[in-house]
């Protein structure tokens, strides 16, 4: 454990689930059945993902703040264009088999056969270097030579976004100053200075 | 049906309507102001204000679901999220058509202020260079008026909006009454010198925009948080609940009326006036008529199109004021592009503070005096800034773990930004007609848009795309992308004529005081009057029209001319 308070970690992360789980009910009770729920294997290795990719520091890490269930969320409902039809430049090759009878693809089903692949087994029977591991070798392979290629991208960009728009992500990982009250044009960047969350246009233009 | 009496009627609450009303209160006159969309209060109707993106459920990103059924065209808007989108139209009750292949995004505000809650606020005056445009070329008809004649009128609107930014004395974009500016960054700064080191002709400055940065008439300055669109409860931009509303409202003079969408404009063929306007309760579904000496329309561009086309009588069979029949042609709206996006190196050890509601602006520099456009003869001009990556930046790098978690944490590489926006040809065959089949959810007609952009746009767009490459080079940044095409028609949100000023009645719907030819108590004040589109943000001009057209309708009122 580190300096981070474990209550706090807890109460954040149970406030996040807590913000997230009323929405995926209601839009499971509003949309029609699916064969497609996330099966409970699959909510475990989302979880352990995002506690990777965002590890525990002196901040949450991305499971801790709930990051998985805003995925899990996100893709039920198609953000980022994860529902729609051939969705992208994401179902080519070997990916088609994940494609769902309404042409977008199964984003979980891929990340867990994918990552059992890459640890040349059962993903979260690994020891943790080894998942380390075989999540760096699909991002390595996702984002080569500047290029953001297959599912992987849209599924890293959601988590990140589960992260760094929670409380604990926006607000502690990062700075959120939601009225600022002057704009100073040139200040030097000193060391632990932390980028802002709340800076609207660098969100939308990265 | 209830019939009730005033001295003018204004059509739609939006960045014009609201001003109309303000002028024609102030004048003395009684005033009915129609809003279709539902009443939102200034302050406390701007639900999401002050929330955070995790007290949203899908953390501003909302529900794409819902989006693609009830929103799918408002969600294209950059400006529409989970904390915006009540303050843009259901498209699925509110259809229109386009023909087959001919795309038109038509963003839309449905509610009291229109899309002055949601607008850009960027506020530039138009030249001669714009208003002789369509004489010099040949294309269109041309202006009535000139900028000598608006000036004062600019002036007028300036210090009642409160338009904050750098005078640069450029003849192709005035200055104007400006509160102080809010400063360029330490990157655009660099870029500004750098691009007026090589090229004297062309200017970075900051954009000129309807911020407050001092205090004004009960508003508060800016307090720099960028996050406009949500609604302002501190009134420091210019919108009607701010500013042109209270105004109004300070007469005793305006009656206010929303959910409630006219359905028409009545004409006496005997008087060859208006009498006043019919309209629908939405919520109640009552039918209501209102009679007036003058009537304003300020519907947005294309709406006020909507009304008079779907105001034919036996008289004017074609749409009310359109003996010329050029009544919904020549519509226009910039073609914009991401030209380029370049990273600036040199200032890693810089940043700021705040987030500054505008961005820079590089003033239009091709067919001034000169006709050097390669396959073009108008104008563009650049918008953008520059930015300092934030944690976004990370969904298209690659990293995990500890590292690439302590590499977002900190801000990341400087970029800068340049958006196109070049002037639209006004073309008879972009144009507005009522669909013979759609009708939308109050049983009326909906509108068609067949708009394209032309070779001329296109031209404009590869030549800015190549000097956006050729500045950002110059000052040292390394260009990582640009565009040439210009994204489909709408995407500028500056859609604009159909019922064109000009001198001539037979070819033109308005008058040069924005008064239909046809109708002499009849005006049009919004975007719908456009005979050019220039490169500029149009909204301030549609102001200064607007207050030109009050105070002559009101002159002519009063002298019994009208």
């Amino acid at each position: 454990m580190t300096s981070f308070d474990r209550r706090e970690m807890i109460g954040a992360g149970a406030l996040a689930l807590g913000v997230i789980a009323v929405p995926i009910a209601v839009l499971r009770a509003m949309r029609a059945p699916t064969d497609d729920e996330p099966s409970d294997r699959q909510k475990l290795i989302a979880q352990q993902v995002a506690q990777i990719l965002i590890p525990r520091t002196d901040t949450p890490g991305g499971a801790d703040v709930g990051a998985d269930a805003f995925l899990l969320l996100a893709l039920a409902a198609g953000l980022d264009g994860t529902r729609t039809p051939d969705g992208g430049a994401a179902i080519q090759g070997a990916t088609a088999r994940y494609r769902r009878p309404d042409g977008s693809l199964d984003h979980l089903t891929w990340l867990e056969e994918e990552l059992d692949r890459k640890a040349h087994g059962d993903f979260l029977a690994a020891p943790l270097a080894r998942q380390q591991a075989a999540l760096d070798t699909l991002d390595g392979a996702a984002f080569a030579n500047h290029q953001s290629t297959g599912p992987w991208p849209k599924i890293k960009g959601l988590l990140l976004t589960g992260y760094y728009t929670s409380q604990p992500g926006g607000a502690k990982e990062l700075t959120y100053e939601l009225v600022p009250g002057r704009f100073d044009p040139d200040l030097p960047l000193r060391p632990g200075m932390h980028a802002y969350s709340s800076d609207w246009t660098a969100v939308e233009f990265g | 049906m209830m019939t009730v009496n005033f001295d003018a009627i204004v059509v739609g609450s939006g960045i014009t309507g609201g001003f109309a009303a303000k002028e024609l209160t102030e004048k003395g006159l009684k005033v009915l102001m129609i809003e279709r969309g539902p009443k939102i209060e200034h302050g406390t109707g701007y639900k999401t204000e002050t929330l955070a993106p995790w007290d949203l459920p899908f953390r501003g990103l909302g529900d794409a679901e819902q989006y693609a059924s009830v929103y799918p065209v408002q969600s294209k808007n950059r400006h529409f999220t989970e904390f915006t989108q009540d303050h843009f139209c259901r498209d699925d009750e509110n259809p229109y058509t386009t023909p087959a292949g001919g795309e038109f995004t038509w963003f839309r505000s449905y509610n009291l202020g229109g899309r002055s809650l949601t607008w850009g606020r960027q506020c530039y005056r138009w030249s001669d260079y714009d208003f002789g445009a369509n004489k010099r070329d040949g294309n269109g008809t041309d202006w009535p008026i000139r900028y000598a004649e608006l000036a004062p009128w600019y002036d007028r609107v300036e210090d009642f909006v409160g338009v904050s930014g750098a005078a640069e004395g450029m003849p192709q974009l005035p200055d104007g009454h400006f509160q102080p500016p809010m400063p360029l960054n330490v990157v655009e700064q660099h870029v500004r010198e750098g691009i007026s080191a090589r090229w004297p002709g062309r200017r970075l400055t900051i954009g000129r925009t309807a911020n407050l940065t001092q205090e004004k008439d009960g508003r508060s300055a800016c307090q720099y948080r960028s996050i406009c669109a949500r609604g302002c409860s501190y009134g420091a931009y210019f919108s009607t609940q701010s500013a042109s509303l209270p105004a109004a409202m300070k007469t005793g003079l305006l009656t206010v009326v929303t959910d409630s969408v006219v359905e028409g404009v009545d004409y006496d063929p005997v008087t060859r006036r208006a009498t006043g306007v019919r309209f629908l309760d939405t919520a109640k579904k009552e039918r209501h008529r209102a009679t007036a000496r003058l009537v304003f329309l300020n519907a947005g561009a294309f709406n006020t199109n909507h009304i008079l086309l779907r105001s034919h009588s036996e008289a004017m069979p074609n749409g009310l004021a359109n003996s010329s029949g050029v009544l919904g042609t020549h519509i226009m709206d910039h073609a914009t592009t991401l030209s380029a996006i370049a990273i600036m190196p040199g200032f890693e050890q810089h940043t700021t503070f705040g987030n500054r509601p505008t961005g820079i602006v590089i003033p239009r520099f091709r067919n001034l005096e000169t006709l050097d456009g390669n396959g073009f003869t108008r104008g563009y001009s650049f918008q953008g800034g520059a930015l300092q990556s934030t944690w976004t930046q990370g969904k298209r790098q690659a990293g995990i773990g500890h590292g690439f978690k302590t590499h977002l944490r900190t801000p990341g590489d400087w970029k800068m930004i340049l958006v196109t926006f070049a002037e639209s040809m006004p073309r008879a065959s972009n144009r507005l007609t009522l669909d013979p089949a759609k009708i939308d959810a109050n049983g009326a007609p909906a509108l068609n848009i067949a708009f394209a952009h032309g070779k001329e746009e296109h031209a404009a767009l590869a030549d800015a795309k190549a000097e956006a490459a050729a500045m950002l080079g110059a000052v040292g940044g390394q260009v990582v992308m640009g565009m040439d095409q210009p994204g489909p028609g709408g995407s500028a949100i500056h859609e604009m004529g159909g019922a064109r000023m000009g001198l001539d009645p037979t070819t033109s719907v308005l008058d040069k005081w924005s008064r239909a030819h046809d109708v002499a108590n009849l005006f049009v004040t919004d975007g719908a009057q456009m005979s050019s589109s220039a490169s500029q943000n149009p909204s301030l001009t549609y102001l200064a029209l607007t207050a030109r057209a009050c105070d002559a309708a009101v002159s002519m009122l009063r002298s019994g001319t009208l």
